[in-house]
């Protein structure tokens, strides 16, 4: 076990880290009316939440183990557990069902398959 | 009474006293919007914490983190580098990449905030997360936001979610040591995530873009500094902006209109 990472350098990191998501959070916030979008860019905007959702949280599913070697299988726990969560998602909004349903089939599934 | 007197009656001049009622009210209700992913917020918060720790943070340093960054998943991202030693504009890199989403959001999210003052949108934008965003953009296509005071909605809205986030995050940190880190606990984060898009995938412009941005995210995964997952998000963003202009085009047979 190595000791915990700690330091002034990791400090440095950290105020990084912080600059640049307050940096890309505030961009056009900050910027305000000087900036101008056409008609066309607000529209796409409108899709960029569950464009750029969908592409973290997909091949966070069948991306698989340490070397993340694509996993498509029906034996993918990940899989078996998004799946889980999206079934129980038609049936009902309440996330706290979603994740107890998708964490559950999850765990079955790493136990047992 | 005296001097305090005379404050307190021009303070509450019935005007403003009815504008300060109307602005909490407002706060309230964005409080009482964001309920629904607070679970979610408050699972990806303590994922976030525990993985900072179990990543090799000392405590202290997982806690300044959590506070100043506030972005599970370029706090994430950094975290491997971090421990690999990685120069620190390496770091800074994969952070801001991870974050480039929130460009995006800010452009987004800024027509409705135009009329704030600098300091007031700069605040707001500091509390902005892929949770809040959403359901901010979600309520505001549904006409459900309030017509005045929306940065105190949205205030209200941030106000709960960092609270939550925050509280997690450090009991996540805390009890880091005594969670076994193969319980698998950082999948709820993605599940959380798939809870907060699924609704958005009833139209079909959403839906094929969403479709595209996976696929593409995926072949280009391997790329360096996560920067597949902006990949996938232009290409489904443009999929789902060309369905959304052809669907408009098309519909009741009308003739050539541009």
């Amino acid at each position: 076990m190595n000791d915990p990472v700690s330091g002034i350098a990791l400090g440095v990191v950290i105020v990084g880290l912080a600059l640049s998501t307050f940096v890309t959070r505030t961009s056009f916030l900050i910027a305000g009316a000087r900036l101008r979008l056409s008609h066309r860019v607000e529209v796409a905007l409108r899709f960029a939440p569950v464009c750029t959702l969908a592409a973290i949280i997909v091949p966070d599913v069948l991306m698989h183990g340490m070397n993340a070697t694509f996993d498509p299988s029906l034996l993918n726990p990940r899989l078996i557990g998004a799946a889980a969560t999206g079934l129980w998602l038609c049936w009902s909004r309440n996330i706290f069902g979603c994740l107890a349903t998708g964490m559950a089939a999850y765990s079955l599934a790493r136990l047992y398959l | 009474m005296g001097v305090y007197g005379e404050y307190r009656r021009l303070v509450t001049a019935p005007g403003l006293e009815r504008e300060g009622a109307e602005r909490r009210a407002a706060f309230r209700g964005g409080q009482r919007a964001i309920v629904p992913s607070l679970f979610g917020a408050g699972a990806w918060g303590m994922v976030s914490g525990v993985a900072m720790v179990k990543g090799g943070l000392a405590v202290p340093w997982a806690i300044l983190m959590s506070l100043l960054v506030y972005a599970g998943s370029a706090q994430l991202a950094a975290l491997p580098l971090i421990f690999a030693g990685a120069p620190l504009w390496v770091i800074v890199a994969t952070g801001l990449v991870t974050n480039l989403r929130f460009v995006i959001y800010s452009a987004a999210i800024r027509p409705y905030f135009a009329d704030q003052p600098l300091r007031k949108r700069a605040a707001l934008g500091f509390f902005m997360t892929d949770f809040t965003f959403t359901l901010f953009m979600r309520y505001a296509q549904q006409g459900k936001l309030p017509e005045r005071n929306r940065d105190a909605w949205f205030a209200g809205v941030c106000a709960n979610n960092w609270t939550v986030w925050q509280v997690s995050a450090l009991t996540g940190i805390v009890a880091a040591s005594y969670v076994p880190t193969d319980w698998g606990l950082e999948f709820t984060g993605t599940l959380a995530l798939v809870a907060l898009v699924g609704p958005s995938l009833v139209t079909r412009p959403a839906l094929l873009g969403a479709i595209v941005a996976a696929l593409v995210a995926l072949a280009t995964y391997h790329m360096p500094y996560k920067l597949g997952l902006f990949c996938g998000a232009i290409a489904g963003i443009v999929a789902a902006t060309l369905t959304d202009s052809w669907q408009r085009r098309s519909p009741p047979a009308q003739p050539e209109s541009a």
